[in-house]
């Protein structure tokens, strides 16, 4: 057989087909035809005969134009056309490639059949795109449930600012001894209320902008054993009360310190939670020890009991799983030692439990150490320590009076943080949303702005962005305080972005807010503070770190009251507003008069399937609807503000429904303290609450 | 007979092949089978009492992993732009394709197919930004592979369109 003939027997048989061009859109065989040619293009051409290849084939049709485009320039190597699939006479797919290339200065033509080849390929490509679409499946995922924890977070943390601020204030009259106590425990749940809210958000939602911080070493190692001492300070009344002692177990300070990588927010919330751990299981008389021991690389953390071990049916890791409650402590929601775990090992510690020799059992945890910086000392915890000997007395006068403007749009939260700022002695004014702060900064200057972030309209960011707009090129700088119901780091992030120079989370905690104000003032008045930029970090640092250690948990059970589901709609109100009945009569009409305008924009927005416009309705509505209790109609509101955000309207008809019914049941309730005399306001009996009444049709 | 050749283009998985195959065959896969090359199909329509043979290239969607040869648009009398209706993202990414397109070949008729509309409640389209696309003088179909709801309609369309100019 010539070579030349084995040459065409091996292309065949590889599945490739050899055409030589003759111009005109002619081609020639070359070699064999192979069978996929005659599925193809039926039988074989007689030997010379003029091949019409475009013809067969509308994508070689378009392939010629650039194969002859390469005969012409006399290219070296050769063009390849890509993948395309021809269908054959059996119905039978086949895929191909071409290209042109020269041979002995022929120009030819080679097509290979990819049957062999391509399927494999297919599956990669399909394992790769499936695996984008599941990506991008679970980032949707991520975000909507990042939206609805935003949005719950945001509810439970409106009501805690009211009753922050109304606790704060009724502590500060004259109270009769025990009543005072009632309204100190008042206050100190409200505030571990705000903890616990603020530790669900910035454990379980993706902070990627916090974390990435921590792990460019952009913040300050915190101090463990400061975090210890200041556990054992705030621990202590609550282990007293319960007859158990609380100390500090002996700890030989080395030349290293106590710096660890971490979060001294977070690592407080450890030894709060391993605390109450410890609470639960030490029998009266007992003593709990805090103790930390040097570890080389790390600083190994403990909290010691001498209560009845480690129970022998459980692993110690399972102690640690989430949902993992112990048998005789039910009640809890088995997420506190989780927590644990989860935090300690994302900065790469480990966590442990076990039972003590002498009897009890020590929970540990360890971390690594913290790298030295060059410049030294300052600690994050150190920073809080210091931040909070500056904090202002709130029982005193302010130094020098502000002038304070607040936008927020719900109205009690609005008339609560300016009665907390006159009390301090500045002079505040309110607004409901960011045109009118706008149209207030037009008509005269404030030293501050407190903005709200979500606000109907503009929202606090936006609102801050045309302010500095307003001043580009003026030498101005109003300063801006924002206020966000989520407080994540990285919100602080987003408000440092939009141009504000501090924030502060809701519930607006009065320390903070003194302080945030306060510090504010010296940026605003030359000379009374550091410069500018540093003091402005300062109050940014100060605030969201203050406000996260301010409300450390104390962990008794709560005497006295709490908001619980059950209140009416009048004691919530009184409750709410420390009995004012004026007050409580003006909110009443204001709802009245106002709300319903806010259900029929929500109505609207259903009906016409504008996701936005639901959105941002029933966001307004809730916050009115939250002024009353009302915990299932803020539900329905709540349940009609997500599906806006997330624009899935199809549950929105059902929503709305759902809303109407609780808010006709309300309007009912404020039409009854609307129309009667005040006296009876004070005297009526409480009744049965809304969403607890039985429903007649 | 005229012919015309149209294009389907668009992302990975907006479901160009399954309108194609809807359109020719009138059928549907409910799973997906990544497209990796580029298939040619013919079917006969009648446009205003005049038969005309469309020659319909279905070419694979654009990926980190494949970029579409603009080679393959040569000729071309219109295009169907496929959008997942319920993945935002490739409305952007259509429309970049779409700047390209234009950029290379010229503007010549064309149908913006937002794909899937039978998953109404994952819509991820606001109606604002539908507005600002027929603004922008978008032939719009809002097109469900898997019912047929508007297939043929969006290719009539086109046909139309190619046909008028």
């Amino acid at each position: 057989m010539p070579a030349n003939s084995i040459f065409e027997s091996f292309l065949a048989s590889q599945g490739y087909a050899l055409f030589e061009y003759l111009g005109d859109g002619d081609f020639r065989l070359l070699g064999e035809w192979p069978d996929w040619c005659a599925t193809l293009w039926g039988a074989q051409p007689k030997r010379d005969q003029l091949i019409g290849l475009a013809e067969k084939s509308p994508f070689l049709e378009n392939f010629l134009v650039d194969a002859q485009e390469f005969w012409r320039a006399h290219s070296a190597g050769s063009v390849n056309s890509g993948n395309w699939i021809e269908r054959g006479v059996d119905g039978k797919e086949i895929p191909l490639e071409a290209s042109a290339r020269s041979l002995d200065g022929k120009p030819v033509l080679l097509i290979q059949n990819l049957s062999e080849s391509f399927g494999q390929q297919q599956q990669w490509f399909q394992t790769a795109r499936n695996s984008l679409l599941e990506h991008e499946k679970l980032l949707k995922e991520i975000q909507k449930k990042e939206i609805l924890l935003h949005c719950i977070v945001h509810d439970l943390t409106q009501p805690l600012s009211a009753m922050n601020g109304v606790f704060h204030l009724l502590g500060d009259g004259n109270l009769p001894g025990a009543l005072r106590q009632y309204v100190k425990a008042g206050e100190r749940e409200s505030r571990r209320q705000e903890l616990m809210i603020r530790g669900i958000l910035e454990a379980f939602s993706s902070d990627l902008a916090a974390q990435q911080a921590r792990e460019s070493g952009a913040y300050e190692a915190p101090d463990l054993l400061a975090c210890a001492k200041q556990a054992l300070e705030e621990f202590s009344p609550t282990f007293r009360e319960r007859h158990i002692r609380l100390v500090l177990g002996r700890h030989a300070a080395g030349p290293r310190g106590w710096r660890v990588v971490g979060d001294a927010s977070r690592i407080d919330r450890i030894f709060g939670n391993l605390l109450e751990n410890a609470m639960r299981y030490a029998p009266k008389g007992t003593s709990v020890t805090i103790g930390l021991q040097d570890q080389d690389g790390f600083v190994f953390g403990f909290v010691d009991d001498e209560g009845p071990g480690l129970p022998p049916d459980r692993r110690p890791d399972q102690l640690f799983a989430l949902f993992s409650k112990g048998k005789s402590h039910a009640g809890k929601a088995g997420l506190g030692l989780y927590f644990c775990k989860i935090t300690v090992e994302r900065w790469g510690g480990a966590i442990g439990a076990e039972t003590r020799e002498p009897g009890g059992s020590r929970f540990w945890f360890r971390l690594p150490r913290a790298a030295q910086t060059a410049a030294g000392n300052t600690t994050a915890a150190a920073r809080g320590k210091s931040v909070d000997k500056e904090k202002p007395h709130t029982n005193k006068k302010a130094e020098k009076s502000l002038r304070i403007l607040v936008a927020e749009d719900t109205e009690l939260n609005r008339d609560l943080i300016i009665e907390l700022l006159k009390k301090r002695g500045h002079v505040a004014e309110g607004v409901a949303d960011g045109r009118q702060a706008l149209a207030a900064l037009e008509k005269q200057d404030f030293d501050v702005v407190l903005l709200d972030e979500e606000m109907p309209g503009i929202t606090g960011r936006q609102t801050t962005a045309a302010i500095r707009r307003r001043e580009a090129g003026t030498g101005k700088h109003q300063f801006i305080i924002g206020i966000s119901g989520h407080a994540t780091q990285d919100d602080e992030h987003r408000f440092r972005e939009a141009g504000m120079d501090a924030s502060l989370a809701k519930p607006v905690e009065v320390k903070t807010l003194y302080q945030a104000v306060e510090a504010a003032a010296q940026n605003v008045h030359p000379g009374a503070a550091d410069s500018g930029r540093e003091a402005d970090h300062n109050v940014a640092a100060a605030t969201s770190a203050a406000q996260r250690r301010a409300s450390a948990s104390s962990a008794a059970d709560a005497p006295g009251n709490s908001p619980a589901d059950s209140e009416d709609v009048v004691s919530h109100l009184r409750r709410t507003t420390g009995g004012n009945d004026k007050l409580i009569r003006s909110l009443a009409a204001a709802f009245l008069a106002d709300a319903p305008k806010a259900l029929s924009r929500i109505r609207a927005a259903v009906a016409n399937k504008n996701a936005a416009e639901l959105a941002s309705a029933a966001h307004l509505l809730k916050g009115s609807l939250a002024i009353f209790g009302a915990p299932k109609a803020v539900a329905a509101a709540r349940n009609l503000e997500a599906l806006g955000r997330t624009d899935s309207l199809r549950e929105a008809a059902a929503g709305l429904r759902a809303l109407e019914s609780e808010f006709a049941l309300l309007q009912r309730e404020l039409r009854a303290i609307h129309s009667v005399p005040q006296a009876e306001v004070e005297s009526r009996p409480p009744a049965k609450p809304a969403h607890k009444r039985k429903r007649t049709r | 007979m005229l012919q015309k050749k149209i294009c389907m283009l668009g992302s990975f998985s907006v479901g160009k092949s399954s309108l194609l195959r809807r359109f020719v065959k009138n059928m549907f896969d409910e799973q997906y089978h990544t497209s990796i090359g580029v298939k040619v199909d013919k079917k006969v329509v009648n446009v205003s009492g005049e038969d005309l043979t469309l020659v319909l290239w279905d070419i694979y969607g654009e990926d980190a992993f494949q970029k579409m040869r603009m080679s393959y648009l040569r000729g071309m009398h219109g295009y169907v732009l496929v959008v997942d209706g319920t993945r935002r993202q490739t409305l952007d990414d259509a429309l970049a394709l779409n700047d390209r397109v234009v950029s290379e070949i010229g503007k010549v008729p064309a149908v913006l197919a937002l794909n899937k509309f039978d998953l109404s409640d994952q819509w991820e389209i606001e109606q604002a930004q539908e507005t600002q696309l027929i603004a922008a003088d978008w032939t719009i179909a809002h097109t469900s592979a898997k019912t047929g709801d508007a297939v043929e309609k969006a290719f009539l369309r086109l046909a139309q369109l190619m046909r008028a100019q």
